[in-house]
């Protein structure tokens, strides 16, 4: 069966306070850097196995609404390929 | 009343869970995270500690493991079950009580003392207490804000689902040690039977510990059986 590379985004939802974005935000204004805000979110890249590239997409959604919590989160599949 | 006190690997508040039950005469035994079945069990205990090390998110990866469906039938069928710490965390990743517990607002991994106000105590953990009574707990964790969005903090309170919240001890203003939403410290399902909360009454059930203000929590348990 094909192999596939998902990178799944997990980010908090917006409106809620991100203390450590807020955190990463100071230090980068203190350097001088013009930033106007930072979010802090994960980012996971899972190998997994899928009849075609369809079948692919499916299953990554479906990670990526087991592996985020709905209450704080948001994910987004950010890419998808097929691996060699 | 026989309680299991369900382990993760990463658990670290199992012996202490195991200590405060025995204490208050109640029957205790470790049950890993793979059992399918907690046949013989009256209650569970989810106890405070680093379940799979915290990654994704604390008390997520716990919240997928086999022995949550039987605990989550515990909780329909209005048996008491008590998460404690990442106990909470995992009950609330398993969607079995609402909101969530995120990163402490000063970003500590916060170890002290906090005021814990006692909210109900018409339930079998807090029936040996007063309404209003401020209790002395520690607490030990880096992600407990507790949060859920306008429309679940206002059921919670309409239906006075929180049980427990951060209080002053000392007069102080900053009692509120991580940012949790109103200031919630520990909440309970619409039936009464299922408590999350963020502070350890396990690790004060004895003046060796520092405080015996968690005690009456778990004798309050035992009541609900002989009572």
């Amino acid at each position: 069966m094909p192999k596939y590379q998902a990178t799944l985004l997990i980010e908090l939802k917006e409106g809620i306070l991100d203390p450590q974005g807020r955190a990463v935000e100071g230090v980068l204004k203190d350097l001088g850097h013009l930033v106007e805000s930072v979010r802090v979110g994960k980012v996971l890249e899972v190998v997994f196995q899928a009849e075609n590239l369809l079948q692919a997409e499916e299953k990554a959604k479906t990670m990526g609404k087991l592996l985020a919590n709905p209450v704080m989160e948001v994910f987004t599949l950010e890419a998808l390929k097929e691996l060699p | 009343m026989k309680w299991a006190i369900i382990r993760f690997p990463g658990s670290n508040c199992d012996e202490d869970a195991r200590f405060a039950l025995e204490k208050a005469g109640l029957k205790a035994e470790y049950v890993w995270h793979t059992e399918t079945s907690l046949k013989g069990f009256d209650g569970a205990f989810l106890p405070g500690g680093f379940s799979y090390g915290d990654y994704l998110r604390a008390g997520a990866l716990a919240a997928k493991s086999p022995v949550m469906e039987e605990v989550r039938r515990f909780a329909h069928e209005g048996r008491p079950v008590i998460g404690v710490c990442n106990g909470f965390q995992v009950l609330t990743e398993a969607g079995i009580l609402p909101g969530a517990l995120l990163a402490n607002l000063n970003l500590h991994f916060t170890c002290k003392e906090v005021g814990v106000r006692v909210e109900r105590t018409d339930l079998p953990f807090t029936r040996l207490y007063q309404k209003g009574q401020v209790l002395r707990l520690p607490i030990a964790h880096a992600e407990g804000r507790y949060y859920a969005d306008a429309g679940t903090l206002a059921r919670l309170e309409g239906e006075g689902l929180v049980v427990f919240r951060y209080a002053p001890l000392k007069g102080e203003a900053d009692y509120n040690p991580n940012g949790s939403l109103h200031d919630i410290a520990g909440i309970t399902n619409e039936k009464g039977n299922v408590l999350g909360m963020m502070p350890h009454p396990e690790r004060a059930v004895d003046e060796v510990l520092g405080g015996t203000d968690g005690l009456p929590l778990f004798l309050g348990l035992l009541e609900e059986v002989t009572g």
